[in-house]
């Protein structure tokens, strides 16, 4: 059995790593629960955009919150683009998996196609800082990362709860047709809302460019992990997301540290497969 | 004349379900639309609320030429549909089922006078109003699909069926509410297999069979007819 301080430490290392779990689930998850899309190139958006800062950081210099101010927005037009697709073509759920499938696979032939297969790694003098709590390490940028996540999980779901908006879109999943008959323009949220998914997978990749190594086939590394964050933390869910993007990040690590390393992709799914068995009230 | 309807054909992928429907609502008034099950009511309820399109044929509401609006515009002219089966948004609590109704700008600005007027009439629901609707009876599920209609601030309220899958003892009340509508200021256009009480709160009625009006008329003088006699009080 390892020491405390070590599972300690473990446990830090992966909440804090869920938080990237829970920041890539956030989008998926207003897709897919609230207008029905599962937008598997989601994952590949959010390398995009950690390709677009590390060549606007290594080539131009530029710091990557600035490069995050212009690729977020520009996420967000890409976002609002592809519903527009869907629309166009009545793209429904189970079409919507092969569509960006699809357009994943174009967007990592794209990235190896311009930045080569090879390794990247975007290296600044802050991405390996961290300071102690006792005993144990906390990395900054995980840090941020997870209070980034946080805020934002925690604003979109009031934004859902609270706002009219949020209202006619969480109705709209329910029964679109009465809806608008209630006068919600489901398409116009829908826009609004495929763009936000885009720009939450800009702000993932910002981070995934500064804590991550790039290489193209990375796209799918996170994608089983991701999925099941998903839906343990209930589609359409944004705080949901991230809670159980901690969860998994944490069962990972400690499996990890525990057992071995060959464990941590076993323990998202058993996960998953144990909390839709026992269905919990809380969840 | 709130809502004119001139020869509308209505219907679903090829089949057209209502043929040439002419029909008309006053401010003031409660029409009723009566006929078997299948006859096209909910297609032509559905068409007026904005959901289905016309093929061919005109849809005025209060002189505006409705024909060519999208679904989500209807509801701004003052149009309020109290759905079949009540379609309620179940995972919602019940006050923000009530909210949808009012999600239009101008009803928005009358939401708390609104939201209060609709628990002076359903007291029960106040008390539920943190409750998902779906885990409401059926009773006051029909209260809260009402309710959102209500919250609309509608010029006339159309019903499809609100008795059905209600129990007897709750029927009346329902009937006694839809009347209230109306005295409220509302116009109430109302489709219904229970003729009997359907006729008895009507200003008016219309006989739709088979996806065409075959008969119209006050109340009184539809239960005349041999044919109505017949075919829906069995007499």
């Amino acid at each position: 059995m390892p020491s405390a301080t070590l599972l300690g430490q473990a446990l830090i290392s992966g909440v804090l790593a869920g938080g990237m779990y829970g920041l890539l689930a956030m989008g998926l998850s207003l897709s897919w629960g609230l207008l029905r899309l599962v937008n598997l190139s989601h994952f590949a958006l959010a390398f995009l955009s950690a390709y677009i800062v590390y060549e606007l950081g290594t080539k131009y210099g530029v710091a990557p919150w600035w490069s995050a101010a212009m690729v977020v927005p520009v996420m967000f037009g890409v976002g609002a683009a592809q519903y527009w697709l869907f629309d166009r073509f009545h793209v429904n759920e189970l079409a919507s998996l092969l569509i960006t499938f699809s357009f994943a696979v174009i967007v990592e032939a794209g990235i190896q196609i311009y930045w080569t297969a090879d390794y990247r790694r975007f290296e600044t003098h802050y991405s390996t800082l961290s300071f102690k709590v006792g005993p144990f390490f906390v990395p900054v940028l995980e840090l941020v990362l997870c209070v980034v996540a946080s805020v934002l999980a925690w604003g979109t779901w009031m934004w859902l709860r609270k706002t009219y908006v949020g209202k006619g879109l969480r109705a709209a999943a329910e029964d679109a047709d009465i809806a608008a008959a209630y006068g919600v323009d489901h398409r116009k949220l829908a826009y609004l809302l495929s763009g936000i998914g885009a720009a939450y997978a800009g702000i993932a990749g910002t981070f995934i460019a500064l804590i991550a190594t790039l290489a193209p086939a990375q796209i799918w590394a996170w994608l089983g992990v991701v999925f099941a964050v998903v839906i343990i933390g209930r589609l359409g869910n944004p705080l949901g997301a991230l809670l159980a993007g901690m969860l998994i990040g944490a069962s990972e690590s400690l499996a990890m540290a525990v057992l071995s390393p060959a464990w941590a992709p076993v323990v998202s799914f058993s996960v998953l497969i144990v909390i839709l068995l026992w269905d919990p009230e809380w969840l | 004349m709130l809502l004119e309807t001139r020869h509308l054909h209505i219907g679903y992928g090829d089949a057209p379900a209502v043929w040439d429907a002419t029909l008309d609502v006053d401010a003031g008034e409660i029409v009723s639309v009566i006929g078997p099950n299948g006859a096209g009511k909910t297609t032509l309820i559905n068409a007026i609320a904005g959901l289905l399109r016309c093929r061919q044929g005109d849809l005025r509401f209060d002189g505006v030429d409705m024909t060519n609006l999208k679904a989500h515009e209807f509801c701004g002219h003052g149009i309020a549909l109290v759905p079949e089966g009540r379609r309620l948004f179940a995972k919602m609590s019940v006050e923000e089922n009530l909210e949808l109704g009012c999600y239009l700008q101008a009803a928005r600005a009358a939401r708390s006078d609104s939201l209060e007027r609709v628990y002076a009439l359903f007291p029960v629901l106040r008390q539920k109003r943190l409750q998902p609707a779906g885990e409401l009876s059926g009773g006051q599920q029909q209260m809260v699909a009402i309710g959102r209609a209500l919250m609309a601030r509608p010029r006339i309220v159309l019903f499809d069926e609100p008795s059905l899958g209600l129990a007897p003892a709750i029927v009346d009340d329902m009937f006694d509410i839809i009347v209230r509508v109306r005295d409220d200021g509302a116009a109430v256009l109302l489709v219904e297999q229970n003729v009997l009480k359907a006729l008895g709160i009507a200003d008016r009625a219309y006989v739709l069979e088979q996806g065409r009006i075959v008969a119209q008329g006050v109340p009184n003088e539809l239960l005349d007819q041999p044919h109505i006699r017949e075919a829906y009080l069995g007499v």
